[in-house]
């Protein structure tokens, strides 16, 4: 329906910076509405509510993981510490009370009358009420979604790298080089990667970045295959072939004229892995085969609290609630720039 | 063909070489194997590592060690060949214990599979024909959300909260006034969803459907159907019915006679069949796999013959739709007989009918049905819990997939030529858009082992996911650990395999070569 | 008022009137709401066709020939804004229950699409795409059905009919794959066959020979054609009346012969003076500068404007409408056809437009 379609089906991979659409000399300018490729992408993300939403709980999380309890000396403004132990108090419990207490029932039907008291709010010692050995659970699930989201943005970045650069040397010098990585690829997309997930965690006594590089090391195929064919199919457009024939090298023209026009696939697909990442990770380290103490991991929280979860069932939902939390809003993300990027593309990964 | 899979599978011998490799030196420095002897104060603790270390031969090198394992471990893909997969640190045979897990771990992915199939394309193709609707959004927010669930946090999740709450709802399952007209909202909105329509249409079937459901909740919950459970001639008879009618709509399209006529006889026959055969399956002497085998050939020998006779001009879509609708009527038939037996077997556990630890109730001493239910009740969870992440990769590819093939030419040129809507989307859009989940279901297998690696962990079941965890628990299992991957591995492969297979069928532009 | 230069057409038929007319278009407008605004794709097109007629739809991409042509077979998508009235033969046809639209497609009116690779279903053998056609709307069986299908095929002109009917698309030439479009247009006889773009995909020694058929298997079932094609080349040797169109509009209409050898709307003259004709062998092509307008954001006035060499004040406040010019059913809307109708050669327009970055439109 080459007829009906709008303006927005002109943004050809004319390179994001590269003079789109300029009219040539001697011919007049028209009133066209163009648009760098950019602005357009960033608009259409702006206007994704899944995708903004996404990163309001994203940012939310992330800023509150990290400047509660500090990180790495800075201190936060929780102000107990995540590993000193202490007294029980109150059988544990929480003592975060978000909601106003309210009665909607009318009082000449039995209610106390209708009110909404807000003063009830309040947080409390433990909002998220402590551990079997007293230590303040909100600490502790911030220490373990700080280790959580640190080790999936790195597997993201780890396998993003990877995973690009086996792509474009597979999809641009094709040959041998091409047939030899995608056959390694394939290796590793044939095994279950929670299985050697778990193997790799077990090797791994190194601490939670040594055990992101792992990971990363696990994560990159998809990646590959996907920039591999981009690579494929931008290597045989005309401006790849106006640069080569000016004798442009190969990496100025996999840095300068490729990469840039793969962005989109990667950014997505980066963002996905991320997602992935904290599901992996969380895994693991749920098996035991993860992160190991002294550190702590949402998954391993989860693992180490279970049993006591039918008599104190917060132990089990907040760390559960911050892994879907983040999951969810990666992925939300990830969905909003992918349609962002490319709106008329529908497939998802596989 | 042939030249394919014989290439196919050369390149898979050198796939599995390699991955067995590096699997095996990963695992050797995976821990020490006699962590526990080490710290061991017993007075025979040299013999006791001497041992040990004779039977995982810890004395040769890495190399050494895998060139062994691998020399017995190919004895089990080679008929007549003694399959040895070395032993465990305690001493016992790995291919025994493998044997034995297999079964199980394959019951739970293979349950998980078909059914996040079934319900994941099926969401997925209502929600794309039903584009930018409540119903759309619904499955597409759902099919996110089941995505950034971990395994096993929904798996803990089953086994800590839900199955508690179902067990006591079962010690006296009625339906009270407010949860019947919860449920019956969301069955309106439901079928309203689905039926869609214009906007009174819509109403009409979503009051409709709801009061349907409230009554049929409130008279079950009234006559104590819960309790005792049952389906009955006439429900059954209904179903065969209802069966044949949408098989046939399925398989050829509702004005071809000769095919609506050979469906509708054969659910007669499972109808009048039912009182003989539901009857004589309650009976001790007669329940068991090979009456259900005779039962299932015969049914399918009456449903060809009937196609045959009645079929007309279509024979051909009228035996596959009669064999269809006679399977699916025996399908019911079985169900009923499974839900006779729900009471006694609810006795016998002492009304916790959905098991949260192992793969049966140990000494169960209860029919050849209430065997079944106990295997059935001990899978529920474990198997929802793996299917929902998996449902939610179909449900989301299927979609996408289907909305693509909406809007291809194909699609367009079929509707110029005055086909039916619903000819349009069978025969057109969806046959496209489900070639590619062949290939889904393939990658989707090696996350459907990892899944069942956790359940099997939370649920406490023994499969050989429980094997590879035991394994990597300290002290190291090295032969547990590489026997559970061999097999993974090759399963893998072989799944690959037939995907490619199925595709090239399926799409005749892929040739094989 | 210029007296025109009449000149007998290639295929002159009953397009002048008399003859019974099958399809009638009046005020179509076609809207797709999108993210970026409303596409007004089509905006009040009016056409009739007479039984047996060739009428050639000519225009740029975005022109809205495409969407106008599909709104009459009801196959936009869902989004679409339909709004005006299509009668066959003196039926309401936007009005129709689906049903009754779908017994129509197909049956009366067909269409055959611009590639024929991406418009056959690629895993159904021809056989089957073309049986289920002949099946959709006739109670015949299988077998009768597939003996009409080789039959269609040996009248496309398909070597070994028998033997394509179990062929893949992807397994034939471009050119038998429309050949086998064309077959599934006319398998049931259908009255009008709306042809989109149907060479365009094609290698241009085949594009003859897909032409030809068009026209032998026109005649052998009787139907009339609506021919859309942005090549005039293929309207002059082909259509008895031709339809301009800019911008969702009608910008001239007439006999094939009578608007080919006197243009009276600028668009027009700068169409037939950047194609290569005979005549124009050895000189110079004069093409139109810039692009059709955004179909979001019109230009006030007329929508070629912008582009129009004789564009005056009138022509950017005023859309004109189409009005009769020289009689005998040629319709143009241009403020200033009697102008043009003076300096009919195309160089003339547009050659003072080629050199020097100008500003405004001249």
């Amino acid at each position: 329906m080459n007829d009906t379609d709008g303006p927005a089906g002109s943004t050809g991979p004319d390179g994001p910076d590269g003079p789109a659409g300029s009219t040539g000399p001697g011919q007049r300018e028209l009133p066209v509405r163009t648009m760098s490729r950019r602005r357009l992408v960033l608009r259409r993300f702006l206007r994704h509510r899944g995708a903004l939403l996404g990163l309001l709980l994203f940012t939310g999380t992330v800023l509150l993981a990290f400047t509660s309890i500090g990180f790495l000396g800075l201190p936060g403004w929780w102000g107990q510490p995540y590993q000193a132990s202490g007294v029980v108090e109150n059988g544990g419990r929480m003592t975060l009370h978000p909601f106003p207490s309210a009665d909607l029932m009318p009082s000449f039907l039995d209610g106390d009358g209708m009110f909404v008291d807000p003063s009830t709010i309040r947080v409390g010692a433990h909002p998220f009420g402590q551990d079997d050995v007293g230590r303040d659970y909100f600490a502790t699930t911030m220490r373990g979604a700080q280790i959580s989201l640190t080790i999936a943005l790195a597997v993201g970045a780890v396998s993003t790298l990877l995973g690009t650069a086996v792509g474009a040397l597979a999809g641009y010098f094709r040959g041998w080089v091409e047939g030899t990585l995608m056959q390694v690829t394939d290796l590793f997309l044939a095994v279950p990667l929670l299985v050697v997930a778990s193997v790799i965690g077990r090797v791994n006594d190194g601490g939670p970045l040594i055990l992101a590089l792992l990971l990363g090391l696990l994560t990159w195929m998809s990646m590959a295959r996907l920039v591999r064919g981009e690579f494929l199919s931008l290597r045989e457009k005309e401006f790849v072939e106006a640069a080569r024939a000016l004798g442009a090298s190969s990496g100025r023209i996999i840095f300068r004229h490729i990469l840039p026009n793969a962005t989109g696939t990667i950014v997505v697909n980066a963002t996905l892995t991320v997602a992935l990442a904290i599901l992996l990770e969380t895994s693991v380290s749920y098996l035991g085969f993860g992160v190991q103490p002294p550190d702590t991991s949402l998954g391993k929280l989860i693992s180490d609290n279970q049993n006591a979860c039918l008599v104190r069932p917060w132990l089990f939902w907040w760390p559960g609630m911050f892994i879907v939390a983040i999951a969810l809003s990666v992925n939300f993300i990830g969905d909003g720039l992918r349609d962002a990027f490319d709106p008329q593309q529908n497939r998802v990964r596989a | 063909m042939v030249v394919f899979v014989a290439r196919r599978l050369i390149v898979s011998c050198f796939v599995l070489l390699a991955a067995t490799a590096a699997m095996f030196t990963l695992v050797a420095h995976a821990g020490d194997p006699l962590a526990d002897l080490r710290l061991s104060t017993a007075p025979n603790r040299a013999d006791l590592i001497a041992h040990r270390s004779e039977i995982l031969h810890l004395d040769q090198s890495v190399p050494q060690r895998y060139a062994a394992w691998l020399g017995h471990a190919s004895g089990c893909l080679i008929p007549g060949r003694p399959c040895d997969l070395g032993r465990t640190v305690q001493g016992q045979d790995v291919a025994t214990l493998l044997g034995q897990a297999i079964v199980s771990t394959l019951t739970l992915v293979t349950g998980a599979l078909v059914l996040a199939i079934l319900l994941g394309v099926g969401a997925g193709v209502i929600s794309a024909l039903r584009q930018r609707t409540g119903l759309d959004y619904a499955v597409t927010f759902s099919a996110s959300l089941f995505f950034s669930l971990p395994v096993f946090w929904v798996a803990v999740l089953l086994k800590q909260f839900l199955a508690i709450e179902a067990n006591d709802w079962y010690a006296d399952p009625t339906v009270g006034p407010l949860a019947a007209a919860v449920l019956s909202a969301l069955s309106g909105l439901f079928w309203g969803a689905v039926l869609g329509g214009d906007r009174a249409r819509r109403w009409l079937i979503r009051f409709g459907a709801a009061s349907v459901t409230f009554g049929l909740l409130e008279y079950l919950s009234v006559t104590g159907w819960f309790a005792r459970p049952a389906l009955g001639p006439g429900i059954i008879a209904a179903c065969a019915f209802g069966i044949a009618v949408g098989v046939t709509a399925l398989v050829a399209g509702p004005n071809r006679r000769g095919v609506l006529t050979s469906a509708l006889g054969a659910a007669t026959a499972g109808s009048l069949a039912q009182f003989l055969v539901t009857g004589s399956l309650q009976q001790p002497t007669w329940a068991s796999f090979p009456t259900l085998l005779l039962l299932g050939l015969s049914a399918v020998g009456v449903a060809v013959l009937l196609g045959w006779l009645l079929g007309g001009p279509d024979r051909p879509a009228a035996i596959r739709a009669a064999v269809l609708t006679a399977l699916l009527t025996g399908l019911v038939m079985v169900i009923d007989v499974m839900l006779r037996a729900l009471p006694g077997y609810s006795r016998l556990v002492r009304g916790r009918i959905i098991a949260t630890a192992g793969s049966q109730t140990p000494n169960l001493d209860g029919t050849f049905w209430q065997t079944q239910l106990d295997q059935l009740t001990h899978l529920v969870l474990p198997t929802l819990a793996i299917m929902l992440i998996s449902y939610a990769t179909y449900s989301r590819y299927s979609r996408a997939s289907l909305l693509d093939a909406l809007g291809q030419d194909y699609v367009r040129t079929a509707r110029a030529k005055g086909l039916p809507e619903r000819t349009v989307i069978l025969r057109h859009a969806l046959r496209n858009a489900l070639i590619p989940v062949t290939t889904l279901a393939a990658v989707d297998f090696g996350v459907l082992i990892g899944g069942a690696v956790i359940t099997e962990a939370v649920f406490a079941r023994p499969g050989m996911g429980a094997l590879f965890i035991q394994g990597l628990l300290p002290p190291l299992d090295p032969n547990p650990i590489m026997g559970f991957f061999g097999v993974v591995a090759v399963s893998v492969v072989v799944f690959n395999l037939l995907a490619d297979i199925a595709y090239a069928y399926l799409d005749p532009r892929i040739r094989l070569g | 008022m210029a007296v025109p230069r009449e000149k007998p057409g290639p295929r002159n038929g009953p397009g002048d009137g008399g003859a019974e007319t099958l399809l009638s278009v009046q005020d179509l407008t076609v809207r797709f709401p999108t993210a970026d605004g409303t596409v007004d794709a089509v905006r009040g097109l009016t056409y009739t066709l007479a039984a047996h007629e060739v009428l050639g739809i000519v225009g740029e991409s975005g022109s809205g020939k495409s969407a106008s042509s599909l709104a009459v077979l009801g196959l936009l998508p869902p989004t679409a804004r339909v709004a005006g009235t299509v009668t066959f033969r003196g039926r309401d046809v936007l009005g129709m229950r689906s049903g009754e639209r779908r017994s129509l497609r197909g049956r009366r009116i067909a269409m055959i699409f611009q590639d024929p690779l991406a418009a056959l279903n690629p895993v159904h053998t021809v056989g089957d795409q073309l049986v289920e056609a002949v099946r959709a709307h006739q109670a015949v069986s299988r077998k009768a059905a597939r003996a009409r299908a080789a039959d269609m095929l040996d009248l496309v002109g398909l070597p070994r009919p028998e033997g394509s009917l179990g062929a893949y698309p992807h397994e034939l030439s471009g050119g038998m794959r429309q050949r086998v479009l064309i077959a599934m247009a006319v398998i049931n006889e259908p009255d009008v066959i709306i042809a989109d773009e149907p060479t365009t995909a094609l290698d241009v020694t085949v594009q003859a020979q897909i032409l030809d058929t068009l026209i032998a298997v026109k005649d052998a079932v009787a139907a009339a054609i609506v021919l859309i094609t942005h090549d005039l080349g293929v309207i002059a040797g082909m259509a008895d009346r031709v339809l301009v169109m800019y911008a969702g509009r009608a910008v001239e209409t007439g006999g094939t012969a009578r608007v080919f050898a006197s243009p009276r709307m600028p668009y027009t003259v700068g169409l037939l003076g950047s194609v290569p004709t005979p005549d124009s062998a050895g000189g110079q092509l004069w093409p139109i500068p810039g692009a059709p307008p955004s179909l979001i954001d019109l230009p006030e006035g007329c929508p070629f404007s912008p582009r129009c060499p004789l564009a005056a004040d009138r022509c950017r406040q005023e859309e004109p409408r189409l009005v009769p010019a020289d009689g005998r059913g040629h319709h143009v809307a241009c403020h200033r056809w009697a102008e043009v109708a003076g300096r009919d050669v195309s160089a003339d327009l547009f050659r003072g437009l080629r050199p020097g970055p100008t500003g405004g439109p001249g």
